[in-house]
Parts: C-alpha cells; structure tokens; sequence
C-alpha cells in the first residue's frame, strides 16, 4: 500500500492530485520552485519541499533531485501529472532503478511509444490503422519530398521524439517543402532534442478523436470511451468533451477496441489515450498515444463517474483492476474550457502577473480544477494554464448552457484571460452542430483577429459596458477633485475604485 | 451633469450622467448605482436590472470590463477630451507610420527584411522564437523598412520596437 506519494508537478493537476491522495488517506508531498513558494498545490500539500530555482530545469524537471528528494522523505511514489517528465522513458527508469513506485506506465511502454515512428511500426503491426506515410524518420529533404509525391500533397511533417504541435508544419506544395523541412527540424531539435522527423500525408478535415484505456499490470484492459478534442489552436487543445457528438455506437465499438490493442501492444498499465485522427467518412487512423494522465481527463471522470486518479493509484499498487467493461456506461455529458492566462488579441501572448480578484463558480453540474487563487502570481515559467471549468448536462445541449452560465460568474481579474472566446465559440454554428474539425479556430476565429471576434459579443452588454466605463470615469474624476479642492476630511477619500 | 463619449468595438457611445446617478443613454433615462464588491468587481443596478460586472483600469483612459463572460474594452473620454483626440487623429494620419512591436518576449530568430526593403501589408518579416514556437510576424503596413532596432539572434521585450515601416 502506497502512504506518501510525492507529486511532481504543479498548478492544477499537482493539486488535482492532492484532492485524490487526501480522500484515499495517503500523505501527499508538494516540491515548489521559488515563483512557486506559497501557490496554491503547495498549501493544499500535506507536505512541501523547495526543489529549486524558478526554471523549470533547475525545479520540476531536474530528475536528480527529484528523485532523491522522494528516498530521503520516504515516498512510496512519484506522480508525475502530466507535462515536465511525465513521459520522459530516462526520467521513469531512474524511478524504477530506485525502488520507488511510479505512478504511470513503465519506462519500457513510454520508450516503444515516445518515438512517434517507431510507434507507427508498432501500430503497423497490431493492425491499428495509421496515417499513410513514413514509419522511419527522413534522412533529408529530397528523401522527403520523393516520398510527399508518393502519398500525395499537403503532407505534415513531424517531429519523431515529438507532440503538443512543436516540430509540426504542414507543407501544400513542393515548393514549400526544404524550408518547413528545416524549421520542423530546429523545432524538434529545441524542443525534444532531436532532430528527427517523419512525413505525415495530411488528413482534410479531421476530428481529433481520443480514447481514454486503463490497464492493471496484469494485462487486463478497459476503455472509458472517447473525448473529442478537436478544437484547437497549434494542436493545443481549448475545448474537450465527453461524449463525441460524431461518434455512432458502431465507430465507438471500433474505435475502443482499436485503442485496446494499442495500449496492449506496448504491454501498457495505468491510465493511458490513444489520441486518433477520424475523417468525415468515420475512417479513423492512430496518432500517438498519451502515456500519463491527460489535462480533460475530468470530462471523462464526469460521464463515467471513476476517479483515474485513485484508478492510477490502485493500479501502481498493484492491485488488479476492480472495474469491468460491462460497469461501465455513457451518461449525460461532460466539456471542458481550459482557462489561459493570455491575451489572444495580441497574438495570444502570456499575461503574467499577479491574481487580483477571482471568484470560483459553483451550481449544478460544474466543476472546476485549479492551480490559481486570490493572490497568486503568474510566473512566467511555466505552461500559463490557470484553471479548468468542466460542465457537465443530462446531455450535450444542457452541459452547454451550464458552462455558459458557469464562464458568466466566473471572475478573474489581474491577467487577461481567453474566457470570452469559449463564449465566441459557444455561439457559432460549427460548434453547436458539431460539424467543427480540427482547423475550426484557424478557419473561423484567427481570421477575426485582433478584435473582430469582439464584435459578435452581446449588444446589450456593449451598452451597459459603456454606462459602467462611464461610471467609473466619473468616479475617478471626482476622487481626483477632492484629493485637489477639498481637505483631508472628505468622505469620497473612503472610496477607492482600484 | 458629466457627458461622456465611450468607444467599444468602434462604436461609439454617448453617456451623461448627473448627480444623483442617473444615466441618460440614448434619449432613455435609466437610475444608475455602481459599487465595488471586491478588487475589481462591482455590482451595476441600472433601473430594474442587475449586472455583475469585472474591470479593470488598462491605462489612463481605457477600461476592461467583463459582464457574462462577454469582454469590452472601452475607451472612455469627456466629450471636451474626445472632441481634442478626433483632431489630434487627423493630424496623426497625415504622417502615417508603423512601428512593429514584439507582441511578446523572445528571441528574434530570424529578420526576412533589411533597412530599405519595400514590404506589403501581411508579408512575412521576422521569425520570433517565444514559448519554444516559432512564431511568423507579419508586417501590419505597406511601405519602406527605415529602421531596424535588433539583429539576428538577440532577445526581445515585449512591445519593443523591432523595425519601423514608412
């Protein structure tokens, strides 16, 4: 039995993890950076140690300390959320070289799936379909575009080592290829270190179609259907959601399973997702595979009701899986908005600073996990995700008008943040009948930028945003006036309009 | 009574106020009553109705206010200060230039234009390296580079400016 896990992590997946080690009895331990002192998965710890400096390689991805850090309090394991080395295979062997439990799949299954061509072989050979295109990396541009004319332009080109859209460019003519053949490159060289890449042909208007798996260190399987995820920017992910509104009985039954064979074709246990590229026509082709805990997990923790952390928990223990299939159901359910600190008219920089106001929505159906609080900063270091509000409705339409009604009371002020494009996004069209793929935000909303997209918010609020700016103008205005004309003993000293 | 023109989204608004807070907003008399609940949150009664409201003050005379998860950013000026700022606008046209800014922090990769280049409105100029994207920067105007601040290579603020166009 596990008693203390160290979690290493931060923001709101360290204390999303924290709220599991506390229900299920067990000690969990925080590490923090110095930007990181007093945040928000550091006071719900049970415990906290300082790792290091602010950037992340001398703190939350400094493997070293990390792990000796876990021996000398004497954590039984290591959660590594998801990011920072959560799949790094180097990273996971250490813990398991130390004796300690890590709390994800083996160093071997994230190796066979880390390195995205040799992925595609071994899906290859699984029959789990797959993108047509290469399954070894290019060994130079001309070897490329020979290839692209084989399979056909526009084609991706994809970092080997990679994910999250880094080392990605899509390439429409052969004209294009040498230059996105280098920056793909430099990408993977800065990003993963490696500068191998692989040709992709380009699937039109897919829907990025993700299954959640499960499985015990004894070779027993589970799904817990699929999250739809595709809208997104720079192959970030915005919204998700639980069920897919394309998915039919018949493309789920398939697709499950597809994703069975996966995570058994590369002797996988603990939580896992097989991410799928799924096209108008329904045919759906592996695109790799997530060897941790996923950011929307809670879309898939709503529809189901399991808690995959405490499942991830159990099954490092080694315990076998209590759950089977036939338990498992479909109901309502369940999005996601991921809450950036950024200003997206301003080509989506990250706003940092301090939290000034925030004031959590709640009601029906509403869940939020969070790293941030009244008076947290928001350190330049780190991924600038501040909280996540999950909704969750009897079906679609009503998990929609949750959420909408959730992002209206949820306030924060001090950063900029993108909830009201969730907003955009919840009115158009695309969206709503759920005919969106994967370049619904570069087709529909980039275009609106800067400001544009503004322009379809609600009239009503326009001209009552115009009496409040007012408002406060004039309050400011007279506070000025008195601080000038008028003696100490004024009463309008008493009001401040920060 | 206080007359204000407020500018959201282009539009632009013509709100007057007297002193016992009501609010005359396009020929309708309405009661107004803002108060602060919290560090930039108010509630706004303005007639019957109630509204939760988030602002904050972005600079001297620009606000950013959320109401139901809808964002403005309204420009608020006394009719005196907006009547000044259209002129000073006309005169500001009449020597039409366009500084490109880093809209974010990080490394200038790589510079397409040199001092003298002739450019068009949307061509790629630069590759800015933030967040570990390379990110493509577009030029925002046609006309001549006439100066360029940075070289290959080096580190930029946010909002410094990179080149100058004419």
């Amino acid at each position: 039995m596990i008693k203390k896990i160290l979690i290493a992590n931060r923001g709101e997946i360290a204390h999303r993890i924290i709220k599991a080690c506390r229900e299920s009895g067990i000690i969990s331990a925080a590490i923090y950076s110095d930007a990181d002192k007093n945040a928000l998965h550091v006071r719900r710890a049970d415990e906290a140690y300082l790792i290091g400096e602010s950037p992340a390689s001398e703190s939350y991805l400094n493997k070293e300390k990390i792990i000796s850090l876990a021996k000398k309090i004497g954590a039984d394991a290591i959660h590594p959320g998801y990011g920072f080395l959560s799949e790094n295979s180097q990273f996971i062997k250490m813990v398991e070289e130390s004796g300690i439990i890590f709390i994800g799949p083996s160093s071997k299954s994230v190796e066979m799936m880390g390195e995205k061509t040799s992925a595609r072989r071994l899906m290859k050979r699984n029959n789990v379909p797959i993108v047509p295109g290469t399954t070894e990396p290019l060994n130079n541009s001309a070897e490329g575009k020979k290839y692209a004319l084989e399979i056909g332009y526009p084609v991706m080109l994809k970092a080997a080592a990679g994910g999250g859209g880094k080392g990605m460019r899509k390439v429409d003519s052969p004209d294009q290829f040498d230059e996105s053949f280098e920056r793909a490159r430099n990408e993977s060289l800065k990003a993963f270190g490696s500068d191998a890449v692989y040709i992709e042909k380009f699937i039109e208007h897919p829907k990025h179609i993700e299954v959640q798996i499960l499985g015990d260190k004894f070779g027993n399987y589970i799904h817990m259907f699929e999250r739809e995820c595709s809208v997104q920017r720079r192959h970030q992910k915005v919204i998700e959601e639980a069920p897919s509104i394309s998915v039919d009985p018949v493309t789920r039954e398939k697709i499950t399973s597809a994703a069975i064979e996966a995570a058994r074709a590369c002797q996988y246990y603990n939580a896992g997702t097989i991410e799928f590229l799924m096209d108008k026509n329904k045919n759906f082709y592996f695109l790799e595979m997530n060897t941790r805990l996923q950011v929307e997990h809670p879309v898939t923790e709503m529809i189901t009701g399991i808690d995959l952390v405490k499942q991830q928990i159990r099954i490092a223990e080694g315990e076998k899986l209590l759950l089977n299939q036939s338990d498992l159901s479909i109901h309502g359910h369940a999005i996601e908005c991921r809450v950036y600190a950024e200003d997206v008219d301003n080509n989506f920089s990250p706003s940092t600073g301090k939290i000034i106001h925030h004031r959590l929505t709640s009601g029906p159906g509403i869940r939020i996990d969070r790293g941030i609080d009244v008076q947290s900063e928001v350190p330049v270091f780190y991924d600038p995700m501040l909280s996540k509000v999950i909704a969750w409705g009897i079906n679609r339409d009503e998990a929609m008008s949750r959420m909408k009604r959730a992002l209206g009371e949820y306030q924060i002020s001090g950063v900029i943040t993108n909830i009201p494009v969730f907003n955009w996004i919840m009115k158009q069209k695309t969206f709503l009948d759920g005919t969106f793929d994967i370049n619904f935000l570069d087709n529909e909303f980039i275009p609106l930028l800067p400001g544009k997209w503004k322009e379809d918010s609600n009239r009503e609020y326009e001209e009552i945003a115009a009496v409040v700016g007012a408002l406060l103008k004039m309050n400011e205005m007279k506070i000025k006036l008195s601080e000038n004309f008028t003696g100490s003993n004024n009463r309008w000293r008493e009001q401040s309009y920060e | 009574m206080n007359e204000f023109v407020v500018t959201i989204n282009e539009r632009k608004y013509s709100v007057k106020i007297d002193l016992s807070g009501v609010v005359v907003l396009g020929g309708r008399k309405l009661s107004a009553d803002l108060t602060p609940i919290a560090n930039n949150s108010y509630v706004l009664r303005l007639g019957d109705k109630v509204f939760e409201i988030t602002a904050n003050k972005i600079n001297q005379e620009k606000y950013g206010i959320i109401i139901d998860a809808d964002y403005f950013e309204a420009t608020v000026r006394t009719q005196l200060k907006e009547t000044a700022s259209e002129l000073q606008n006309k005169k500001a046209k009449a020597f039409h230039h366009s500084e490109v800014k880093a809209p974010m922090p990080g490394l200038l990769l790589k510079l397409r234009v040199k001092e003298g280049d002739e450019i068009k409105m949307g061509e790629s100029i630069m590759i800015l390296e933030a967040m570990k994207m390379e990110n493509e920067l577009r030029s925002p105007s046609s006309g001549v580079v006439t100066k360029i601040n940075f070289k290959e290579g080096q580190s930029v603020e946010k909002d410094s400016v990179i080149l100058t166009i004419e």
